[in-house]
């Protein structure tokens, strides 16, 4: 009986609901007088068009949808969308031209300290910040496309920027031109998927303080600095592009002061330096590809109980580079492509160890500017000698089961 | 004639050699030296020159003090900070304004605010909830 109850009263809520629908051929002019008559579980239909309306704030839980993708301008003054209410569903809008300021960090979408909130397939262009989820939980940011046309010094916000929340979800979104293109601080229980975020300002993914969150399947391409994950533990990276992040202080994968963390199945192809680690314990990276990079990986001493298994090193100027002399962290069953040990006993296995970390890493490490004697006969007869005797190098810096031939990964 | 050439040229050598005035930050190239992040925001960035004219550049004050407390054998010359109200310009930390806390937002979150005046510093002060530091007061507060 009670069963019963509960059932009818479920129909009786879902009957009770209305659907209003905006658009110059309707009763209902405006986006704001909808919202204004709608109650909690209602659906607002917003027809094609444009509409000026400053800052629409949703404080209802409503379902608010586009119909062939309307527009809401926010004049280059106002935020434009801002949700205030749980269970609020944004589907199908065009958001364009949120205010430009830096005190408030105005938004094209922004939650503030709700639940359950869905944001699908709207395109935001043009806005400071793109979508931003503060104090959020349990929300979801699907198939939206977020464009800006930061330059460099210039201020811009982030395109995805999500902080102090919980179980959050990233999905499919596309994303450019802002300053980094996700944004996660005091973010927990959270998965990025499928995003490809390319050529924005600064990072393509930044992590600030984030623990337990995994990252999939996601492109991250020519973005201005790469990646960085910052001050975080337990972070898990499967199947990434890394790509094409050059310059000075670009990195496809910056690693700072990050714990138990583990990196799997990832490609880092042309970046200045595929992964910089700093202060990085207890990582595991196994089966990555690290291809045509300047440095594949740059560890620095501060690093411990890293391991490194499985990788393929292909084409790299550098393969490792490290400022220390301690060896802290282990390196087995890689495959190198500048390694030119042999094989007696055919079981796939180099017999002679490999020392990953050339002399001229270590030299210009210490002093940049000996990158000009590169290629230079004496550099490349030092390099053989120190091979055969290691010198500079840590002598315990050795892959001890090289692979003979790369990984299918 | 002659001595005041010799003593024109003495000046001006000793002058260029002082390092006491800031070189510009390029947002979003350069990087900083503590942390490596690029540094993106003009209004909290913060610089030092040492005494042999090398300087370095910090996307937040809090990185400038950590990096004066991990590398003490640097002779340091000047500091510098960013005024919070002009984007991306440096001015001499000695006699900045500071406020810290509140609701204030920066890149790694030591939250400090520079301003040129004390006039600023309450101002934003009470618009920000922060509260009113000295540059002695910024230097151990990250201990």
């Amino acid at each position: 009986m009670k069963k019963l109850v509960y059932i009818l009263f479920f129909f009786y809520s879902i009957s009770n609901a209305k659907i209003i629908t905006v658009g110059k051929a309707f009763p209902v002019k405006t986006i704001k007088k909808a919202i204004s008559l709608a109650n909690d579980g209602d659906t607002i239909i917003v027809t094609q068009g444009l509409y000026k309306e400053g800052n629409i704030i949703i404080n209802k839980k409503i379902t608010f949808l586009g119909k062939n993708q309307p527009t809401l301008d926010g004049q280059n003054k106002f935020e434009v969308l801002s949700i205030a209410a749980d269970s609020v569903v944004v589907k199908g809008f065009k958001i364009i031209n949120s205010g430009y300021a830096a005190l408030d960090d105005p938004c094209g979408i922004k939650v503030y300290d709700r639940n359950f909130v869905h944001l699908e397939n709207n395109f935001l262009d043009n806005n400071f910040f793109g979508i931003y989820l503060q104090n959020c939980k349990n929300s979801i940011v699907k198939n939206n496309t977020i464009k800006a046309y930061g330059k460099q010094e210039q201020l811009i916000g982030n395109g995805i920027h999500c902080w102090k929340s919980e179980n959050l979800q990233i999905i499919g979104n596309k994303i450019s031109g802002h300053r980094d293109g996700i944004y996660f601080e005091f973010v927990t229980q959270s998965v990025i998927w499928r995003n490809i975020s390319n050529n924005n300002i600064r990072y393509g993914l930044h992590f600030m303080f984030s623990n337990d969150d995994s990252y999939i399947t996601n492109v991250f391409k020519g973005n201005g600095a790469g990646v960085a994950v910052m001050f975080t533990k337990n972070v898990k990276m499967f199947n990434n592009y890394f790509e094409e992040n050059w310059g000075d202080s670009a990195y496809g994968l910056l690693l700072k002061e990050i714990a138990d963390s583990y990196i799997f199945n990832n490609r880092f192809a042309r970046n200045t330096s595929g992964i910089y680690m700093e202060g990085t314990s207890r990582i595991k990276v196994e089966k990555n590809i690290f291809e045509a990079n300047g440095w594949g990986m740059k560890i620095q001493a501060s690093c411990m109980e890293n391991e490194i298994v499985n990788n393929n090193y292909v084409g790299n100027t550098f393969d490792i580079s490290t400022n220390g002399s301690l060896v802290l962290n282990t390196f087995n069953s890689n495959y190198w492509d500048k390694y030119e040990g042999y094989d007696l006993n055919k079981d796939g296995i180099g017999d002679v160890p490999y020392h990953p970390l050339s002399l001229f890493a270590v030299l210009t490490e210490n002093n940049p500017s000996a990158m000009i004697l590169y290629r230079s006969f004496m550099i490349t007869l030092l390099d053989k000698s120190e091979k055969v005797l290691p010198s500079i190098t840590p002598d315990n810096f050795i892959d001890n089961t090289p692979l003979m031939k790369s990984l299918p990964l | 004639m002659k001595i005041f050439i010799i003593a024109s040229f003495l000046t001006l050598t000793t002058v260029s050699c002082s390092f006491k005035e800031p070189k510009p930050i390029k947002l979003n190239t350069d990087a900083c030296d503590f942390c490596k992040m690029t540094i993106a925001n003009g209004k909290f960035g913060a610089e030092l020159s040492t005494k042999k004219g090398r300087y370095y550049k910090f996307d937040d004050t809090a990185c400038m003090i950590q990096f004066t407390k991990s590398n003490t054998n640097i002779p340091y010359q000047s500091f510098f900070v960013c005024d919070y109200l002009k984007d991306n310009t440096l001015i001499p930390a000695e006699t900045a304004y500071f406020i810290k806390g509140g609701k204030i937002n920066s890149p790694m979150r030591g939250n400090i605010a520079a301003f040129s005046s004390a006039k600023e510093q309450t101002e934003f002060g009470k618009k920000l909830e922060a509260q009113t530091i000295s540059w002695t007061e910024v230097n151990n507060a990250y201990e």
